[in-house]
């Protein structure tokens, strides 16, 4: 078990991280085309490099999506594009951090107004969230705030088994 | 059992916010040291003056690129009666860019205008129901919170929309009702003591 985890390690070490192919998005509906269209639940998650605890909760979500594989699509999304600078530079910084910290699930840089994404999704403006949707884009569970990997991990499994 | 789903989401999206104060409430008084001088400054709501209570830090990108908004703001609006206060509300025990002496140095080396307040205990913040920085409240001269939210829709000038800090306060100063009295703060949570 213990030469299978190392095995499965090393495997995940050598994959590219999909941080490569960052694309800016500037319309929040757009941020849906992330998502694998063949998964069961949708899960995004906002974030920006600047944020403490979205920074703390990266380990949990590598291990969420380790843990679920294709059935939950997980796409983050960038908010890093709120600090003023050079646009091109701040995008290659989140790229640079992305692989740094072997993010393999999708990510879009928001590149859009805040209002509009607020709106989209119903949230105050205060990151992390994490919002869990169904393939058809319904909501079905919401954590403001830094996420708690066990709690988050049961909700998910519970959720898969509705939908299922 | 659609209809359900949208209330229970509505009833989530209320309770999501419903810890914020509400505009129309009495805002909290309040009585803090100023870090640059050492001395307490006292907020008292209805003193006849209309005031702008903010919540920021040191550490905060976001808050640091509203910097030089809020203090050209202020200068700006002091000018025609306004009060502002500044108010850190972050653990400096966990986070040591927001100790006393650390607030000092931002405040005198980008000559802030206004009172930089530490609430030592996070306590000014919870009653305000702020929950990032920057994250801005504007009181009227009854002591009646008008306003709260962010300074402006975007912190890139060229993308700015909104401005609904200098909207509040121009309908204020002309006796005129706030149009939009509630805006999405964003921001870095607020690095909570205790």
């Amino acid at each position: 078990m213990r030469a299978f985890a190392l095995f499965a390690a090393f495997c995940l070490s050598l994959t590219p991280t999909q941080a490569a192919n960052l694309v800016e998005v500037k319309e929040p509906a757009r941020i849906a085309d992330a998502f694998s269209p063949r998964s069961s639940l949708r899960l995004m998650n906002v974030w920006a490099t600047w944020c403490v605890p979205c920074v703390e909760e990266m380990n949990d979500l590598r291990a969420i999506d380790a843990t679920f594989g294709p059935e939950v699509s997980i796409v983050g999304v960038s908010l890093d594009d709120m600090i003023p600078g050079d646009r091109a530079a701040t995008r290659r910084k989140v790229v640079a951090f992305l692989d740094q910290k072997k993010i393999n699930y999708s990510n879009v840089y928001y590149s859009g107004n805040n209002d509009a994404l607020a709106d989209a999704l119903r949230f105050s403006g205060e990151i992390p969230i994490t919002i869990v949707y169904d393939r058809d884009g319904h909501e079905l569970w919401r954590q403001q705030g830094k996420l708690d990997r066990r709690k988050t991990i049961a909700e998910i499994r519970k959720l898969l088994r509705r939908t299922r | 059992m659609k209809k359900l789903f949208v209330i229970s989401l509505l009833l989530l999206a209320t309770a999501a916010v419903a810890d914020e104060l509400a505009v129309g409430a009495k805002a909290p008084a309040f009585s803090l040291v100023n870090a640059v001088d050492g001395k307490t400054y006292a907020f008292k709501p209805a003193d006849g003056k209309i005031s702008v209570v903010f919540f920021t830090c040191n550490q905060c990108p976001y808050a640091k690129a509203f910097e030089p908004r809020l203090i050209e703001i202020a200068k700006q609006y002091q000018a025609k009666g306004v009060a502002f206060y500044a108010i850190d509300p972050n653990d400096e025990n966990r986070f040591a860019e927001e100790t006393l002496a650390n607030m000092k140095d931002r405040a005198v080396s980008k000559g802030y205008p206004y009172p930089y307040l530490k609430d030592a205990d996070s306590s000014i913040a919870r009653a305000y129901g702020a929950r990032v920085t920057p994250h801005v409240y504007v009181i009227d001269q009854g002591g009646v919170l008008r306003y709260r939210g962010y300074v402006d829709d975007s912190a890139r000038p060229e993308e700015r929309t909104k401005t609904g800090l200098t909207d509040a306060l121009d309908a204020l100063l002309t006796n005129r009702q706030v149009a939009t009295t509630a805006t999405h703060a964003f921001g870095c949570t607020i690095k909570w003591k205790g």
